[in-house]
Formats: structure tokens, sequence, C-alpha cells
């Protein structure tokens, strides 16, 4: 008597996939939209963090604590791996209250949910490949020669990221309606994140100390590929794979977790 | 069943039940939980059972009206949410078919910083219109609402009535194969409930099928083909609108008193 059987009618039929894709596009148009209307400043805002949050950490680590970073002028070194991080960063905050903010919504009109946090990851990866040619120009200013390299590492990178955090947001999203502080908490997590991962410091620096344990970090090797490409126009080799495995965990972590966790939203929502 | 509809069932309910676990004192703090982290555990799992639906089965064919009727707690609200796929169901089966929109769910998921017109289109494809479709509806959505030059400005310039008017130009143009109604219609002044009755009874012209949970019996009288009385999550009877609504009036006072005891939907 436990078998529930829902007939889902045309579940995976391509009216109901595209329904999913427009609601995403939507979504991502509408947030992109929300950052930039009324203000001229709004995109300048989204590339003007990063950069003011480089020249404070640039005074701090390479004139203060003097860190070696080898030939490359240290902004550009912290750049290069700030920007893919705070894609990162901002995807996985901005997606933690998608369900719980959206209760409203949620209790009143079925739609496939999920496009809720996923919308946050890809309006994130509209600012960051906003502000790839910026970082363009200033390796351009600074003597670099941004190759063809970029074409196609740009696309690898960002699908692993992509896929990383489309996992991620649907963990974090999901066990927030049930746990609210979560969001709160993963603010500070975060920030700590960011300090382990090799964004201020070069890789081979803590690679010395710690060893391969780094790479347990989902981040370390995906920021050093960034970095690799954007700086040295090295294309992602087999070094990449500790971020694969991640991005394979995440998303079947995220996967089941969400798919446990939608049914009880009613509930809680 | 005393129905003259013999077209293509749409929704089919088999002895379909729904279960909710009352949990006297959940702790949903993170704080709190860790601070009293052995009370936690144990009084989260105390939990209770609660029926809100048991062995339910109903057909409703194409074109049909049904009205669903019962004191507060029987369960109608809940088995609406099970249709439009927002509750999960705790045993049976539930097949649907045709595109099921919740009627004057108005305005849900607009948000105040952009523009009607953006709104007006992202939550016509919630209710379940492709983008194209919306996109061509959007004329006459902006014409019905009435809202001129308003409609490009940021919804939060809006007065209520403009608000409603625009989530109602929307769903009244996104035309649903499966119309689920919910005891909204005691919400708006009398102009409004006028309207909304008006686009219901158009609807049904459309041959709409259409699910109606209401509290008021003489809109069930006048609006359905069908009537369907719960009581404590079960069916307790069913057919002509008029019979349905006679035996739940005679037997009112007992019900109310039921209700008491199983607490609110």
């Amino acid at each position: 008597m436990r078998a529930v059987s829902v007939a889902a009618p045309r579940r995976f039929d391509l009216s109901q996939l595209a329904r999913t894709w427009e609601l995403l596009l939507l979504l991502t148009v509408r947030d992109v939209k929300l950052r930039y209307e009324g203000t001229i400043l709004g995109f300048l805002w989204t590339l003007a963090k990063p950069l003011l949050l480089a020249l404070v950490f640039s005074f701090a680590l390479s004139r203060v604590l003097r860190i070696d970073v080898g030939d490359a002028p240290y902004v550009l070194f912290l750049l290069s791996a700030l920007f893919p991080w705070t894609w990162f960063q901002s995807s996985i905050q901005f997606s933690a209250g998608s369900f719980s903010n959206n209760a409203a919504l949620l209790k009143k009109v079925y739609f496939p949910r999920f496009v809720l946090p996923f919308s946050a990851v890809t309006s994130q990866l509209i600012h960051f490949l906003l502000s790839i040619p910026i970082l363009a120009l200033l390796l351009l200013a600074a003597g670099y020669r941004p190759g063809p390299e970029w074409l196609l590492g740009v696309p690898v990178l960002m699908a692993i990221q992509l896929l990383m955090l489309a996992g991620a947001v649907l963990l974090v999203a999901s066990f927030n309606v049930f746990l609210r502080d979560l969001e709160h908490l993963v603010e500070v997590l975060m920030l700590l994140w960011l300090y382990v991962t090799p964004i201020l410091y070069p890789l081979s620096l803590v690679k010395e100390r710690v060893g391969a344990i780094i790479y347990l970090n989902p981040m370390a090797s995906l920021i050093q590929a960034w970095r690799d490409l954007f700086l040295y126009d090295q294309l992602p080799g087999v070094d990449i794979w500790p971020a694969l495995v991640f991005a394979v965990i995440a998303l079947v972590a995220g996967s089941i977790a969400f798919k446990t966790l939608e049914g009880q939203f009613e509930i809680v929502l | 069943m005393k129905s003259s509809y013999n077209g293509q069932a749409v929704i089919i309910l088999e002895n379909v039940s729904k279960r909710y676990f009352l949990h006297p004192h959940r702790v949903r703090e993170l704080k709190r939980a860790i601070l009293h982290l052995p009370t936690f555990l144990k009084t989260n799992r105390a939990r209770q059972p609660f029926w809100a639906l048991r062995d339910v089965s109903l057909t409703i064919r194409r074109g049909e009206s049904v009205g669903i009727i019962g004191p507060n707690g029987a369960g109608k609200s809940t088995l609406l949410r099970i249709v439009s796929r927002l509750a999960p169901l705790t045993k049976g089966k539930l097949s649907v078919r045709g595109r099921v929109s919740p009627l004057l769910e108005l305005g849900a998921g607009f948000h105040a910083q952009i523009s009607g017109r953006d709104n007006a289109v992202l939550n016509a494809v919630l209710l379940g219109l492709s983008r194209k479709e919306a996109q061509e509806k959007l004329p006459e959505i902006v014409e019905f609402s009435e809202l001129g030059n308003f409609i490009d400005q940021p919804m939060r310039t809006y007065s209520s009535g403009m608000y409603v008017r625009l989530g109602f130009a929307v769903a009244v143009h996104v035309k649903p194969e499966i119309l689920l109604v919910d005891e909204v219609l005691a919400v708006g002044d009398a102009d409004f409930q006028r309207k909304c009755f008006d686009h219901i009874e158009k609807l049904r012209q459309s041959k709409a099928t259409i699910v109606l949970v209401s509290h008021d019996l003489e809109n069930v009288k006048r609006f359905c083909d069908r009537a369907v009385l719960l009581n404590h999550g079960a069916i307790a009877a069913e057919g002509e609108p008029q019979e349905v609504v006679d035996e739940y009036l005679s037997s009112h006072f007992e019900f109310s008193a039921g209700a008491q005891e199983a607490g609110d939907e």
C-alpha cells in the first residue's frame, strides 16, 4: 500500500523543457535588469566591487606582506582569479534564499522550481562574462596578449563551474527552506572559503606547505585553471580533474537533496 | 455517477490519500536546535499523522464544472493543491491531462522594481503560456488592464487597484484547459467578483474544465454540473449540486462539530 505512483503527464516532453528554459531566461533577464535598471553605475558597480577589493588586497598582501606571485602585477594576478570567484560566491549567496523568499509564488503556482536558484547562477554568469573584456583590457594595458586559447578555455571552465554551481545552489537553497540560518552561515563560510582558495596567493605557495590536501578544496584547481588561462593563455589540462569530480558530486548531491526536500516545501513554506 | 458528460477524463484521482504530520514543537532555528539538541531530536520525532484526504476517487471529464463543498478542514483545498501538483500525494494515483491554471493567483511573482509589461509576460509564462504566446497576448492584456502608459512603469508606482487589474488581465488571457478556483471569489469588491464570474462563465462556454472550491453554496448550484461533498477528507456525497448541497445543509451541524477536532485546512 505504500506504493506511490503519480502519472506525471508529459514530464519529459519538449514543450515542458521549452517552458523551463523560457522561465529560466525570463528570470535571468529580470535579475540582470533589476541590477542595471535606472542606474548608469549599475554595471560599473559590478566591476568596481572586485576592482576596489583588488586594490585593498593588493595593498595589504603585496605591499605589506609581500607575497611573491612571480612576474605578474599583483592586481592582475588577483583579478584573474577574483572575477570567476565572484561569480561563484554571489551565485551561492543570491540563490540561498531563492526558495524561502519566494514562498508566495511556490505556494500558488506549479512550475519547475529549480529555475529559481538556477536563475541566480545564470544572471551572475552574465555579470562575469561582462567582466572578461575588462580583464582583457587591463591585461593588454599591462603588456599581455590575450590569446585565442581564451575562446576554448573560457567555455570549458565555464561549463565546469556551471555544473558545480548548479549542484551547490540546489543543495543550499533546498536546505535553506528548512533552516533559514543557513543563508547567514553561507555568507561567513564564503568569506572563509575565499581565504583558503588560492585567489589572494598562488597555488604553489600552499602546495609547498600542505601538499595535495589543497585539492580537497573544490575551487582550488578550478581557480588555478582560470588564472593560468587569463594570465598565461594556458588551456586547462589534466590538473582540472578535482574540479570535475567535485562538479559531479555537487550535481548528484544537489539533485538528491532537491528531489527529497521539494515534496516537503509545502509544509514549511 | 450522475454526470451527463461522456468526454475524455482529464482529472483522475484513484484512492488518493494525503497525510500531513503535525509537529507540536517543531524547531526551525539552528540556534535553538543546537542549544537544545537532545530535546530537538526528541520532539522533532514526536509527530502526529493527520490524514487530510482518505481514499478519494474522482473522475472529472473535459468541459465539466465540479464544485467541491464541505466544512472547514474537510480537505477541499488539499484536494485542489494535489490536482495542481503543489502538494505531493501520500498514496494513490493521480493523472491530469491538460494545462492546469489556478484562477486569480493574482500577481503571483510580480516584482515591484520592474515594469508591468515585463511582469505580465513572466506571470503569463508562470501560469502556463509559452513566451511567444505571452508576447502575442500582451497587447490584449495591456488593453484589458486599462493601465495605459503605466504599463512601462515599475510596478512599485502602481496603486493596489492597478496591481490587481494587471494580475486579473493576465489570468483572463491565460485560457487554461483546467481551471482551479479556490474560494478567492470572496475577495475583492462586488464589481471585481462580477468580472470573475463573467470570466468563469466564458471559460465554461469554451469547454474548459472547472473545479470550484467554495463555501458559497449558491455559486456552486449556479455554476456547477456536479458537486462533491467532502467530510474528514473523504467523499461523503457526490452528484447533482442541488441534492448534494441539501445533504450538506441537513447534516451541517454534525459536520461543524467534527471540523473543530480536525483543525484547519
